[in-house]
């Protein structure tokens, strides 16, 4: 054990630590080199035995700072949506005439499922975070995640009590979005590290304060969630689309909450997804 | 002894719940301080490159596992970087003084974000754009926060002292 110490010692030593230095730089390029499949199983493993019970226990300090601003912030949301509630029960007897009318599909008719945010990256952009709600609960990967303002992101990985959601600003991540309004479809993305940008093409029409819902196309997300709305247009070096800075309806940084909706991607995508 | 043992890993811990936690009450135009690199800067100058390194890796790795999974490993080789480098400059053998270590603070955030920008793979144009806009100013706001937490709780110097 002497011995073992002693020369961990020495190794250490040479070039003032330059060899450690190495071996530790060689280990951490393998592992941003490493295959897509590697580097899931190394963070699964991570994120299921050390990680998660550290991240639950800040979570927890987190919570309980929030929880008495938290306290008066819903007393006072109580009371408008106590005013809401009527003017929505009303507005739901007009819809169920106009369902009937139009032979509306009711696509939003998946079972709803609440859950904790209890992790966040804490490196230089939150891109994921952990729920505490997993495949116990139901989940499944590329299920719907939504808050109270709108659309998060979906399900990327799923254990069995915690699953992972991407995010929105998550730059591997591309939805397909339509504008209120004029009803044009877009992509939306994460682009340049800070903002949520959307391609849309430009003879829509689409102005500066236009809001921007799913589309639904792709299969993944129903249509009608609320992402974001247009908060800067840039000309594009293509004249037939309009690139546009989009303010999505929520600080990610700030959600507690969240809602998955249980729905699974259409089979088109399935496929894709192969 | 033993505080000889867990200091370290506790002081770890306390960076990573203050980065996860107070960062977030404190940002100003979505701009806050980070507390794991004043963690690594600090030990760094305390210990020198090879504990400077070792802790660079685990606190790196630990950061890496919340990124994007495509991004595995950028963190892990920004901070291994910043701790061996920063280690050069190991308390017992010189002598900084504060406005040193805030210096030193500074220039390792700097080299530690444009080694992540590399490692991630990003575009000139947008590793530009993101020193301008980020790591510019949360360098600014990390060396104030660093600067507190040398001069307040880590005040002294370890020249010739072996500890």
């Amino acid at each position: 054990m002497f011995r073992i110490t002693r020369l961990l010692k020495t190794i250490a030593s040479i070039g003032h630590g330059l060899a450690v230095f190495v071996f530790l730089l060689l280990l951490a390029v393998f592992i941003r080199q490493a295959d897509l499949m590697i580097k899931n199983s190394i963070v699964t493993s991570a994120l299921s035995t050390i990680f998660f019970p550290a991240q639950y226990i800040i979570a927890s300090i987190d919570d309980y700072y929030g929880k008495s601003s938290e306290n008066e912030k819903l007393k006072r949301e109580n009371a408008e949506l106590r005013v809401e509630l009527y003017r929505a029960k009303e507005g739901l007897k007009e819809l169920s005439r106009l369902h009937e009318l139009v032979r509306f599909e009711d696509t939003w008719d998946y079972p709803i499922v609440t859950a904790r945010v209890v992790g966040r990256n804490p490196g230089r952009f939150l891109t994921t975070f952990v729920i505490n709600r997993g495949k116990h609960h139901g989940l499944k990967e590329e299920m719907p995640v939504f808050s109270m303002r709108g659309l998060v992101g979906k399900i990327s990985k799923v254990e069995w009590k915690h699953a992972t959601v991407q995010l929105l600003v998550d730059p591997n991540l591309k939805l397909s979005v339509m504008e209120k309004r004029t009803r044009a479809v877009g992509i939306l993305e994460f682009v340049n590290g800070r903002n949520l940008s959307a391609m849309i093409p430009t003879n829509a029409g689409v102005k500066m304060g236009d809001t921007l819902i799913t589309s639904g196309l792709g299969g993944i997300y129903p249509k009608g969630i609320e992402v974001g709305v247009v908060n800067v247009i840039h000309k594009s070096d293509l004249e037939v689309m309009r690139n546009m800075e989009v303010l999505p309806f929520q600080e990610f940084s700030l959600l507690e909450e969240v809602f998955v909706m249980q729905k699974e991607p259409d089979w088109i995508v399935r496929e894709m997804l192969k | 002894m033993i505080w000889q043992w867990i200091r370290f890993p506790l002081l770890f811990l306390v960076a990573v719940v203050m980065q996860t936690t107070v960062s977030k009450w404190i940002r100003i135009f979505d701009i806050g301080p980070d507390f794991i690199i004043i963690f690594i800067v600090l030990i760094a100058l305390r210990r020198g490159p090879v504990v400077g390194a070792l802790w660079g890796f685990f606190a790196g790795f630990a950061l890496d596992v919340y990124a994007p999974v495509e991004w595995l490993g950028a963190h892990t080789i920004s901070m291994v970087v910043l701790g061996f480098f920063v280690g050069q400059l190991e308390e017992r053998f010189l002598t900084l003084n504060l406005g040193m270590k805030i210096g030193v603070l500074g220039l390792g955030f700097f080299v530690c974000d444009i080694v992540y920008y590399i490692a991630v793979g990003f575009d000139r144009g947008v590793v530009f754009n993101l020193l301008l806009t980020q790591t510019l100013p949360e360098s600014l706001y990390t060396m104030i926060c660093g600067g507190v937490a040398f001069k307040f709780l880590f005040a002294g110097n370890l020249k010739n002292k072996h500890v």
